[in-house]
């Protein structure tokens, strides 16, 4: 199905941008709001309207953009990008909210989330190689100014980790890009024409040495994705952005940019590379455990909820890879529910956070001598604490709650690849049981002290943009049939290239 | 008469240089307005003479000293162009004095018109006269400067090592008209062809040619001298020079390698080697060399102009990437990219000098903050900075990868490698600058400072072309790609 719904919805943040350029402070972050607001409504539109069309639609949009080198402007949006459309459509309208009252440049600020909107939403739709990498190469430069201009103190070196990690991971995906490309005849790439091309059978003579193409892109790929989500051991200038960025900033790193990533590496691996992903499943596996374990290891020493959060988000990318490289039906259908749902947990986690840090001036949670701790705050601030405890529920698939659909699938999709697997996935949650119980304890129902006595409850902006995650979070967890059977068929097209 | 009428555009040139002399001799009155103007009518006359120009075909003039071809109107257009452009941008610049500004601008059009005829030359003494001629006006632009000791310094490097340049470029010339007898371009390359020289005198005839080369466009070995002399020049004239007197030397060296150093390949538009050695190997070696050492000597730079005179730098390695693999698809790269480039370092090159006129800033602690006084320049700079090196979506990253890609097809590899490194190098370079520029806006308390309104026009007459050669890249390639294919070989 054709539809140039999805250029409105690329373009409309764009045009906020220069919206905003042209009126003052005061109106531009309406403008601001409203660009994001009309594209996430858009979105949603598109993906209701995908829902309506059938078990096994697409809506599309497709011209030649650069002949010469047949690159083309091809976006989709079908099964299994819908639930990236949804994330990011409820993601950043929530994110221009919550920055709403920033004091410094809070036009640049949203202007540079708004190029977030328009590049992620680009990433996840498009459906050429090289117009994915534009919007790839997009995403990076806003967490470089958003991080080095409103971190905190050592926002210097955190910008320039940022970047320096970000560049050196889009030069390892341009690579994989252009060797694809040259590898085929007629050279292309578009990723429905590559899927049909069987990458494994082209050889690439890498200093003398003949090698699959499929091989040397799935590996020069997973390494470029890894460097921008935080797969451990490249998960370094993770953790610095993590302390030293706004905690909006690293919730669209980690709840926007974290999902967007591990989607381009199920949809390419998939696609692409699947004799490849076939025989390195299990590394996949193995790498997506190590994930789990160290992050919820890390995790449980975290006396700081930032430092905490980036270890959750480690943690889970762990368990999403290893639904991903499960190879089976429930397991990828899982991860790709687990996309939305660990985004919205994480926004909350991180949002919530926010507001503990504009409150009291810090985030750490443990009895410190240095800083005002916080304990005890249910009693003054009910609204956030039972925001805080869905999303812990969430994060910990507890039933009834978003993650616990994703976290079953998983498990269940990985058993069938290995028991094993099972057993880490148990191990990581009795991990996670603990380090966000405690967190939760000392925060939320611990003994209260003066700082909580204080600690103001969310006004009402703060209602307003915790709803729509609080909500999304509750509503696929009790009623996830919509979207599994969105994604469902097109996870089974995409295995019979596996089988 | 008719050869007169091939060259409309240069004549044009030669009648506006004119009138500019005896305007400056006859009127003290109004001479700053009179010239300017008169220089960019004569100019604006010579470009629409160029677009008619592409009517008439391949035809070759004077004897065949000349070549009209879309290859050299290509160039000329970029060369025109950019002296529109310089000229807009000296007028809104105090680097020069208006009294100073009708040697200066006649100047300029003087290396337009040698620039010209280094990209129609096909006899190889009318190209070596047009390149002294170019290295003469170069001199002398870039020791125009108020920075007296900076310019003249630059201006006396670029003297000595244009003289070396010069004498290896004869050197070369007399060793091939020795076998060819003849100075034609075409000629020499039939002779070659028939009767090919030994392989050493070959590979010395290639090696002197090259290094003279090197100086024109600003590569390895003779790369250390660009940023000292674009640096000392006014800056202004660095976009002149960073954009006109390397992509002249691109013009000539295009021409003047694949003639004479390489025979018509299997397919069309491409060439192979004429005898061995295979001097690709070299280029490329040097190719990949400038890129990396321009990148990395960027990152260590912590003045503003230096680290984009180092980025010129890269980007000639990056031009040279599309030549040494001898193809129609690698010259039709380096011309898409050359538009980029003319875009994206002419409005570098006028940000910083704004910067320089307004706040004496050029050092990185001095531009800290400037965001906040000057927004939409900090927006345009740091957008033709992303641009240059090659970041995604600016139409810089669609010239790169066209680059990097043909050197993937022709199973260049380890040049890609390189490639694909000195971009990253080259955009935490940029990212550092840009974080300077903006980073620190917050403790900055300086007012917003208003620019006039011709200078509002100029950014956005940059600015906005820029995204269209992105948008339109197709158009672009296409329009590189006949430059290619009628080219005269």
């Amino acid at each position: 199905m054709r539809n140039h719904l999805i250029s409105l919805i690329l373009f409309i943040p764009l045009l906020g941008i220069l919206g905003q350029t042209l009126v003052n402070r005061q109106r531009g972050r309406w403008i601001a709001l409203f660009a994001s607001l009309t594209a996430s409504l858009a979105s949603i539109g598109l993906v209701l309207l995908l829902s309506s069309s059938g078990s096994e639609g697409e809506i599309s949009e497709a011209f030649q953009w650069i002949g010469s080198y047949a690159i083309t402007y091809d976006m989709s949006v079908d099964g299994l990008n819908a639930i990236l459309v949804l994330l990011i459509a409820i993601l950043f309208p929530v994110l221009i909210a919550s920055e709403w009252n920033q004091k410094l440049g809070v036009q640049g600020m949203h202007s540079l989330f708004l190029a977030l909107q328009t590049s992620l939403f680009g990433i996840v739709c498009a459906q050429d190689l090289f117009l994915q990498f534009f919007f790839w190469g997009l995403s990076a430069l806003p967490f470089y100014f958003l991080v080095g201009i409103w971190g905190g103190e050592n926002r210097e070196k955190a910008a320039f980790s940022s970047i320096v990690s970000s560049t050196l991971g889009n030069a390892l995906i341009f690579s994989a890009g252009i060797i694809i490309y040259y590898s085929v005849d007629p050279h292309t790439f578009s990723l429905r024409e590559l899927a049909k091309m069987h990458l494994i059978e082209k050889q690439i003579s890498v200093l003398g040495y003949g090698m699959s193409v499929s091989s040397v892109a799935a590996v020069l790929m997973s390494l470029g994705l890894s460097l921008r989500a935080p797969v451990w051991p490249l998960h370094g200038w993770f953790t610095d952005v993590a302390r030293e960025s706004p905690l909006s900033v690293f919730v669209a790193l980690s709840a926007g940019v974290m999902p967007v990533a591990l989607y381009v590496f199920a949809r390419t691996f998939y696609l692409l590379f699947p004799e490849t992903l076939a025989h390195s499943a299990s590394w996949i596996v193995m790498i997506g455990g190590l994930n789990l374990i160290i992050g919820g290891i890390c995790a449980v020493s975290q006396k700081d909820l930032r430092r905490l959060m980036a270890f959750i988000c480690i943690s889970e990318l762990g368990l999403t890879l290893m639904g991903i490289g499960s190879l089976s039906s429930a397991g990828v259908v899982g991860s790709i529910y687990h996309h939305l749902m660990l985004g919205l947990a994480l926004a909350g986690f991180g949002l919530f956070t926010n507001v503990i840090s504009e409150r009291i001036g810090h985030t750490e949670f443990e009895e410190n001598s240095n800083v005002n701790s916080l304990g005890g705050i249910v009693e003054q601030a009910p609204v956030i604490s039972v925001v805080a405890a869905i999303v812990v529920a969430s994060l910990l698939g507890f039933p009834g709650f978003g993650g616990f659909v994703g976290h079953t699938l998983m498990m269940i999709g990985s058993y069938s690849f290995s028991p094993v697997t099972v057993m880490l996935t148990v191990v990581a949650l009795l991990l996670a049981a603990y380090y966000l119980f405690s967190m939760y304890r000392r925060i939320f129902l611990g003994k209260s002290d003066s700082n909580s006595s204080q600690f103001q409850d969310l006004t009402l902006r703060e209602k307003l943009y915790m709803s729509p995650l609080v909500g999304a979070l509750l509503l696929f967890g009790l009623y996830p049939k919509p979207l599994i059977d969105l994604i469902r068929p097109t996870v089974l097209k995409m295995l019979i290239g596996i089988k | 008469m008719n050869d007169f009428l091939l060259i409309l555009p240069e004549v044009l040139l030669v009648l506006t240089l004119a009138f500019m002399v005896i305007g400056e001799i006859a009127y003290t009155g109004e001479q700053v307005r009179l010239i300017s103007v008169s220089a960019l009518i004569g100019l604006t006359g010579a470009l629409i003479q160029v677009l008619i120009s592409y009517r008439m075909g391949t035809v070759l003039a004077f004897g065949h000293a000349l070549t009209i071809d879309a290859f050299s109107l290509f160039f000329k257009l970029i060369f025109i162009t950019l002296a529109i452009f310089t000229i807009f941008s000296t007028l809104q610049t105090s680097e020069i004095s208006p009294g100073r500004r009708p040697e200066y601008i006649a100047l300029i059009v003087a290396a337009t018109l040698a620039m010209c005829f280094v990209a129609s030359a096909s006899d190889m003494i009318l190209g070596f006269l047009s390149l002294l001629f170019l290295n003469t006006a170069s001199y002398l632009l870039s020791a125009y400067g108020r920075r007296a000791t900076l310019s003249t310094e630059a201006a006396v490097k670029y003297l000595s090592f244009g003289a070396v340049g010069a004498v290896l470029l004869l050197y070369s010339l007399a060793i091939l008209f020795v076998h060819t007898q003849t100075l034609n371009i075409y000629e020499m390359h039939q002779a070659l062809v028939r009767s090919p020289l030994p392989a050493s005198t070959m590979l010395i005839a290639f090696m002197f040619s090259f290094l003279a080369i090197s100086f024109y466009i600003g590569v390895f070995p003779m790369y250390f001298l660009v940023p000292d002399v674009l640096e000392g020049a006014p800056t202004p004239v660095s976009a002149l020079l960073a954009m006109g007197t390397r992509t002249a030397g691109f013009a000539f060296s295009i021409r003047y390698l694949i003639s004479i150093f390489t025979v018509l390949g299997p397919g069309k538009d491409q060439w192979q080697i004429a005898s061995v050695p295979d001097w690709t190997t070299i280029v490329s070696a040097i190719s990949g060399i400038t890129m990396l050492v321009g990148a990395l000597l960027a990152y260590r730079q912590r003045s503003a102009k230096r680290l984009v005179s180092y980025l010129v730098v890269v980007e000639s390695g990056f031009s040279l990437m599309g030549l040494v693999v001898l193809d129609g698809g690698g010259i039709a790269a380096i011309l898409y990219n050359f538009v980029v480039e003319l875009l994206a370092f002419v409005g570098i090159y006028y940000v910083l000098s704004v910067f320089n006129d307004k706040f004496q800033a050029d050092e990185f602690d001095s531009l800290k903050g400037l965001l906040k006084k000057s927004v939409a320049e900090t927006i345009c700079f740091v957008l033709f900075l992303f641009c240059i090196v090659g970041s995604p979506p600016l139409p810089g990253f669609i010239g790169k990868f066209a680059l990097i890609g043909t050197a993937v097809r022709h199973d260049r590899l380890i040049l890609a490698g390189m490639g694909v490194m000195a971009m990253i190098l080259s955009t935490i370079a940029v990212a550092r600058l840009a974080y300077y520029l903006v980073g620190d806006f917050r403790v900055s308390t300086a007012q917003v400072v208003n620019f006039s309104r011709p200078h509002k026009y100029f950014l956005t007459a940059l600015v906005i072309p820029l995204f269209l050669v992105g948008i339109f890249a197709d158009w672009i390639f296409g329009w590189a790609g006949k430059s290619v294919s009628f080219i005269f070989w």
